[in-house]
């Protein structure tokens, strides 16, 4: 073979050479030639003798006669593709002309085809050589000619050519423009992606020059690419298009007056609002955002005049100023921009932000500027902003407040008087003087035309002093006001917590009327004047700091702890204060009122935005987006996880340690703490100095499972300081992170240099010398553990309540920094919130204990919590979110404040940011270290008839493998994700089944349904005794074994991203993260036995109230008119009179005397002993795949929905099957409509209470809405006044469902939210009058 | 513990019946109840005798008896499967109740029927617009279900 193919080689050699051939055999011997290559193997065009062709055949291209010039392009072009160096050397014997000039002549279709695939290859190659000659306008001269598949080949090829060109060759790309702006009328999908890339890549080269700009606007590509656009056409287009055409726009826009009229024309600022909210919300995008805010930015004339631009300058201007239709545009535009630069995660989109916000405002009319001021107040944000280590944004904050006094100055002062930006300008003119300058990467000229490296920041050492005395001189002299205003709100602040104080040790007597003159005068405060106060005014008034010493009882301001004689008794004081200020800021007149708890919070978050600086975001090069559905890693991602090589040597005053002498390559999470323990042991040794002075490279022992998952209560006491450059390192901030603030000191977000990783960091270790301090507060914790163990109530044991008791935040957190104090009363008031049932019922048994309060049916809790999410920070869940994109997050590269908040403020950051974080992170908690790829799969087969035998064997055997695991049935077709899921569903329902002895009700067997348990109020643990491993044919040995299973089941699920189908209750969702339950626990599963249990509990402290006051207590109390003897009750456990609850307790009646241990034991029982076994086994079950406290940093809630899914069936399934309507109302009628959608609309939260409103319970039975008995029916209730004044209603024996018939969809929606959250407080108000018994 | 309870009650019921009402034990289950209430005399159940069952949850007394009618009855609240729509039968239950309030409940409620919160609307709605022929109705169910 070989040798034949080398015979035609040489035929065509020698007839290429003859010069006397015709073209006939020119013809034969190209054809030949072709047919060869086409065919041929890779190690013939080795041997090919290139030399003999790289000039015959441009020429025999250029000048041959006939078919001549088809079969030596198609010959160029096999050649090429063979051996794509040998494009080079074709195009400098003028290949790129001939091909040019031959597709420009278009004499045969199929010559031009095989120029096409010729320059296919040497464009790549030659890039520069092909534009030079024109190669893109003569390859789109007749587009229109070529097949769809060559015509994709044309765009290909213009994009190799404009990949990369100089301003020079911006003429000849030019010639490509009136085609692909034609294109952008394509209707194939792949073709216009195509088309819009090349216009990208000639106008980012051509953008330098007006007459460019100019030449493609008037061949319409602002109105084609707006066309695109719009009616949400922008969503269908890839990402890849809609970022060229953005910033094509963008690179039009600046440069041409006439391209920024049409897009005001076209209203392009209403699309860039669209784009703003959904790339900012739901479909976060930085990049986006940025392109967006430089598009706004040059619509606008720039501010700064440039010589070489005021022709554009003044043109702009005049486009602008002529209608003044487009400054209401731009105006309206603005609060956009300005919600983006609040929760904008890095600097650089901040600044943006604030030059385009300047430049709106230069152009606003005054009291368009009192608008936006009133909707999002600017002047507020401004003082934020001003209060940033970034000078450019400080410096152009101050320009926006110079402009915005300049126009309206009466107004803005005052403003800026009370939002503290007059303040934030003193204090930069005060700061700024003694200040020396610091390096900074300069912002200047991110939105500038000119790139030019040479030119010096505008920003010179006093240009921010002289803009401010200039502000302060000429706008901010008059004070004469302030002082009245501010000394006000002040005086309201102190004299309220003088009243607080006062009513916190108001004895009993007095206590209601005390309570009733702060109820008012905090419903005057807090919902009144707290509103009006700005975030300056709150935070000068010192509320925070007086709230926190009041909470903490004074600890919060005196650092020296107390003595710990007396700690129960301190406990109970903050407890009460808890208790009391939980009644002042969860209490509401009506409903529509907001809660002064509610704007409280959104004071202190935008408080805590101010200190942006704080919370650094790190960055190295590489940024990958994360997709919020992602689940967890297998491992960091990354081959080799980068490493940081310290250089420890010993302090020169250091003298009884050893040198180290090496250097220690250290992971990224490796802290000062993790550090010390590698360190110790090769330090401390006093002989052998050899060894000391070894390199030792060893790896720092388990620092890679510390990622996110340091236990503050496992803090260890540290035997040496570590400093960096004089600095000493904070124990607990990753060394790469101490570094990196002390080289970039003057930095916000910090950016990684490459050199980073490769030099080597100096730090330096000396001995800590013990203090009294230290010692102190070891021994407080001591006391505070041991204290722990005798309380009941789980509210003293949260982590909440032990910072207001010590009046500090877990961890070594900085206390100086400006955060501190937000972040401090953010996670007390979070804790009151979500412990307020239990600080409520805990306050209402001690009023029925002390006779303030008589009847049992008293005993309800009348406030409920805000919503959880009022408490997220976008601002910090943005900067998690940025710093999450970084491709080293998964390495460990996690500034300390990222693993402060997740693991102690975790309601700052939103359940998604959450959940990313979770799976980047959890690889570093698993329980085998066997590593293995993300994607890699293993099958496991199970046989449905013994469906938990099998799923127990397989999941103890392999659940702790990290590769994703796949289920198939025995001898049924089918594998991969659908019988998986089927998997994980059957075994949580078959793990419900009746008589598995799992869950409270399991015994109730008349009232199953289907064989399963139907827990109305969640699934919760049904106590066994220790005493009896084996009741009614079920052993506890095989309870425990399912629990177990569900152990591995729910890791499962969470690793490899499955549903469960299991509706597990709160309570123990909370288990789960390992919070305490206690009595207040009770009701949420089982509201008949804790509402009777929490009446006992009252009638005990009732009980020991009036035995301290040496009564006659057993003569009068009774239960409900009924003494306790008489209710027959013994110490057994109810419902379960197997269970003693004390030795011998079937035969111990429930007295007086002894109902306080008979609560006791049933809690015990109920809660902790009676469900031991089983809560172990389920927690090792999850700990066997990856560690249980990864979970923590997740809410009951958030557990329910990575577990359970979003549960949409309502918004999928035909509701109307499942729901009869009667008495009035049929499918069609014009309410039902309304009604269904609204319960489509739905979150689950609102299901839930929903439910819980018609049901009496907000759990379905298995099967869902379907299995509910008797249906759901909605009848038409009878009015007898006003429609639309009236509420649902409903009956709960036969799920009847009364809707009135409202005028509108949306009063409906008002008012069944309102009745379903009525329900939720036990408010009866809502209901129809019941029956009393007479 | 709920065993006991029951026998307590019943001994009590047996020392002290109340006067229109009488219950006990159907056979050797403690659990299975069924009593007899004797129509009211000032309401159209007058005359009759209504036989009702009890099931008593094995957490008796921190849960509410399970209890329903087994004669037909035409009552606003009392739907054909002899379901009760009574408050201290649901949310209102509290262990300082027994059977004997909870059948002199039930007593009232045929005397004093309450159609705001109904089981059965269409008796309901009679009982609101038409007392007459409710009471009518009733009445002829007593007479038809009730007696003999």
């Amino acid at each position: 073979m070989e040798s034949s193919e080398m015979a035609v080689i040489e035929y065509v050699v020698a007839e290429l050479r003859d010069e006397a051939a015709g073209a006939g055999a020119h013809v034969a011997a190209l054809a030949a030639l072709c047919d060869v290559l086409a065919v041929a193997a890779d190690h013939l065009f080795d041997a090919l003798p290139i030399a003999e062709f790289v000039a015959r055949l441009p020429r025999l291209l250029a000048s041959g006669e006939g078919d001549v010039p088809l079969f030596a392009a198609r010959a160029i072009a096999e050649v090429c593709e063979g051996v794509r160096p040998w494009a080079t050397s074709f195009a400098r014997y003028g290949a790129i002309e001939a091909l040019r000039d031959k597709l420009l002549a278009i004499d045969c279709i199929e010559l031009a085809e095989e120029c096409l695939r010729a320059l296919g290859v040497i464009s790549m190659e030659c890039p520069k050589e092909c534009l030079s000659h024109g190669v893109p306008a003569a390859v789109l001269q007749f587009f229109d000619f070529f097949s769809m598949h060559k015509q994709k080949l044309v765009l290909k090829i213009v994009a190799n050519v404009l990949g990369d060109f100089s301003a020079k060759d911006a003429a000849k790309a030019m010639e490509a423009a009136p085609v692909l702006c034609n294109l952008l009328q394509s209707t194939d999908k792949t073709i216009l992606d195509s088309a819009v890339s090349c216009l990208v890549l000639v106008s980012d080269g051509a953008c330098d020059s007006a007459q460019h700009m100019e030449k493609l606007y008037e061949l319409n590509a602002v109105q084609a690419t707006m066309r695109l656009m719009e009616n949400d056409g922008w969503k269908s287009l890839s990402d890849e298009t809609l970022s060229g055409i953005l910033g094509l726009l963008k690179d039009l826009a600046s440069l041409s007056a006439r391209a920024v009229k049409s897009l005001f024309e076209l209203n392009i600022c209403d699309l860039l609002k669209q784009m703003i909210t959904y790339y900012t919300s739901s479909h976060s995008d930085h990049n986006k955002v940025q392109t967006l805010v430089e598009l706004i930015y040059y619509l606008m004339p720039p501010l700064e005049m440039c010589d070489h631009r005021t022709e554009l300058i003044i043109a702009k201007k005049n486009v602008i100023t002529e209608q003044s239709g487009y400054i209401q545009q731009l105006a309206s535009i603005l609060t956009f921009i300005i919600q983006v630069a609040k929760s904008a995660a890095l600097s650089s989109i901040c600044y943006s932000c604030v030059v385009v916000i300047r430049n709106i405002v230069e152009l606003s009319t005054p009291s368009s500027l009192v608008e936006v001021q009133k909707t999002v107040n600017l002047s507020s944000l401004l003082a934020g902003w001003l209060a940033r280590k970034n000078r450019h944004i400080i410096f152009q904050t101050l320009n926006v407040s110079k402009t915005l006094l300049r126009k309206d100055q009466k107004f803005f002062f005052e403003t800026f008087i009370r939002e503290g930006l007059k303040h934030a300008i003193d204090a930069i003119l005060t700061q700024e003087k003694g200040k020396s300058r610091l390096p900074e990467s300069c912002l200047c000229f991110d939105l500038d035309l000119e790139t030019s490296t040479d030119d010096a920041c505008r920003i010179n050492n006093g240009a921010i002093l002289k803009l401010a005395e200039e502000i302060k001189k000429n706008f901010l002299v008059k004070v004469a006001k302030s002082p009245h205003k501010f000394g006000c709100a002040f005086k309201s602040i102190k004299e309220f917590f003088s009243r607080l104080n006062c009513h916190a040790t108001a004895p009993p007597a007095k206590d209601q009327d005390l309570c009733k003159q702060l109820s008012d005068f905090s419903r005057q405060l807090l919902s009144d004047e707290l509103p009006s106060t700005s975030t300056f005014e709150f935070v000068q008034s010192g509320s925070i700091k007086h709230l926190a010493g009041y909470l903490s009882n004074g600890t919060y301001f005196n650092s020296n702890l107390r003595n710990c004689q007396d700690l129960i008794g301190e406990l109970k004081e903050v407890k009460i204060r808890l208790q009391k200020f939980t009644h002042l800021a969860l209490s509401v007149d009506n409903e529509s009122s907001v809660k002064p708890l509610e704007i409280l919070v959104e004071k202190l978050i935008d408080a805590l935005h101010v200190w942006y600086d704080s919370f650094p975001v790190i960055l190295a090069d590489e940024q990958c987006t994360r997709e919020s559905t992602m689940i967890p890693l297998r491992d960091s991602g990354t081959e080799e996880p980068m490493s940081l090589y310290i250089k420890f040597s010993r302090s020169a005053r250091e003298e009884e340690l050893e040198d180290y002498g090496g250097v220690l390559p250290v992971d990224l999470s490796s802290t000062p703490e993790s550090i010390e323990e590698v360190l110790l042991p090769e330090i401390c040794k006093r002989t052998g100095n050899e060894t000391s002075y070894k390199e030792n490279t060893q790896e720092a022992n388990g620092s890679r499972k510390s990622v996110g998952l340091r236990n503050g209560d496992g803090h260890k006491f540290s035997r040496l300081k570590f400093s960096y450059k004089g600095t000493q390192l904070q124990s607990s901030t990753p060394l790469f992170e101490s570094i990196l603030r002390s080289m970039h000191e003057g930095e916000t977000d910090l950016q990684i240099d490459p050199s980073f990783w490769d030099k080597e960091h100096k730090i330096v270790y000396r001995r800590r010398n013990k203090s009294k301090k230290i010692s102190s507060h070891s021994s407080y914790n001591i006391q505070l553990c041991r204290v722990h163990e005798k309380l009941e109530m789980s509210l003293l044991k949260d982590p909440f309540f032990s910072t207001i008791l010590t009046g500090k935040l877990p961890g070594d957190l900085d206390e100086s920094d400006p955060s501190y104090n937000f972040l401090f009363m953010l996670k007390v008031l979070e804790g009151l919130n979500r412990f307020s049932y239990h600080l409520s019922m805990d306050d209402k048994l001690c009023k029925f204990a002390e006779g303030c309060l008589q009847e049992f049916d008293d005993l309800k809790v009348a406030i409920c919590p805000i919503p959880r999410d009022q408490f997220v920070s976008s601002l910090l869940t943005n900067k998690l979110e940025q710093q999450m994109q970084d491709s080293l997050f998964g390495d460990g590269l996690i500034p300390s404040w990222c693993i402060y908040l997740v693991e102690t403020c975790p309601f700052l950051l939103s359940f998604e940011a959450r959940w990313k974080y979770f799976c980047l992170t959890a690889h570093h908690s698993f329980m085998t270290d066997e590593a293995s790829s993300s994607t890699e799969t293993k099958k496991y087969s199970v046989t449905r008839s013994k469906i938990l035998e099998d799923a127990s064997s397989m999941l103890n055997k392999h659940g702790s493998d990290t590769k994703f695991i796949e289920v198939e049935f025995d001898g049924e077709v089918g594998t991969g994700r659908g019988p998986t899921f089927e998997f994980y569903t059957t075994v949580s329902h078959e793990l419900q089944r009746v008589g598995l002895g799992m869950w409270r009700g399991d015994d109730t067997s008349q009232e199953c349904e289907a064989g399963f348990v139907h827990a109305p109020f969640g699934l919760f643990p049904q106590p066994w005794s220790s005493a009896n491993t084996s009741s009614q044919g079920i052993s506890l040995s095989n309870v425990v074994q399912k629990f177990k299973l569900l152990g591995h089941l729910v890791a499962r699920a969470v690793l490899d991203g499955r549903v469960l189908d299991i509706p597990l209750s709160k309570a123990f969702y909370k288990i789960m993260l390992e919070q305490d339950l206690d009595i207040y626990d009770i009701p949420s599963f089982d509201p008949k036995l804790g509402k009777t249990v929490m009446e006992f509990q009252a009638l005990v402290k009732r009980k020991k109230f009036l035995e301290e006051r040496a009564s006659n207590p057993a003569a009068d109390l009774s239960y409900k008119n009924v003494r306790l003897e008489d209710l027959c009750l013994d110490f057994t456990l109810p419902g379960n009179p197997e269970y003693e609850l004390v030795p011998g307790g079937s035969e111990k009646m429930v007295t007086l005397d002894n109902l306080e241990e008979y609560v006791s034991s049933i809690v015990d029982a109920t809660l902790k002993s009676g469900i031991s076994n089983q809560i172990e086994a389920f927690k090792a079950g999850i700990n066997k795949v990856f560690a249980l406290k990864t979970l923590r940093l997740f809410s009951e809630d958030e557990m329910e929905r990575i577990l359970c899914g979003e549960q949409d069936s309502w918004a999928s399934n035909k509701l109307e099957d499942h729901i009869n309507f009667d008495y009035g109302y049929d499918a069609n009628s014009a309410s039902v409509i309304s009604f269904l959608e609204i319960l489509r609309e739905f979150g689950r939260e609102d299901q839930r209470a929903f439910l819980h409103f018609t049901t009496g319970a907000p759990q379905l039975p298995l099967g869902g809405l379907a299995s509910l008995d008797p249906k759901l029916t909605v009848v038409r209730k009878q009015c007898d006044g006003k429609v639309d004044n009236e509420l649902p209603s409903v009956n709960t024996c036969r799920h009847f469902f009364k809707l009135p018939p409202y005028s509108s969809k949306e009063i409906m929606r008002q008012k069944l939210k309102y009745a379903i959250k009525e329900d939720d407080i036990e408010s009866y108000n809502a209901r129809d009058h019941q029956n009393k018994p007479e | 513990m709920a065993l006991r309870r029951i026998i307590k009650e019943l001994k009590d019921l047996q020392r002290d019946p109340p006067t229109s009402c009488s219950a006990g034990p159907v056979s050797d289950d403690m659990f299975h109840w069924q009593a007899t209430i004797m129509g009211p005399n000032d309401s159209p159940y007058s005359g009759g005798v209504f036989l009702v069952t009890i099931h008593f949850p094995p957490d008796y007394p921190f849960k509410p008896p399970k209890v329903a009618f087994k004669t037909k009855v035409f009552h606003p609240n009392i739907n054909s499967n002899g379901n009760i729509c009574l408050d201290i039968l649901k949310d209102q239950w509290s262990p300082a109740l027994t059977i004997s309030k909870v059948l002199l409940s039930i007593c009232s409620l045929l005397t004093d029927p309450n159609p705001d919160d109904p089981l059965v609307p269409e008796i309901a709605h009679m009982c609101k617009t038409d007392r007459l022929r409710y009471e009518s109705t009733a009445r002829g169910w007593t007479q038809k279900y009730a007696m003999g």
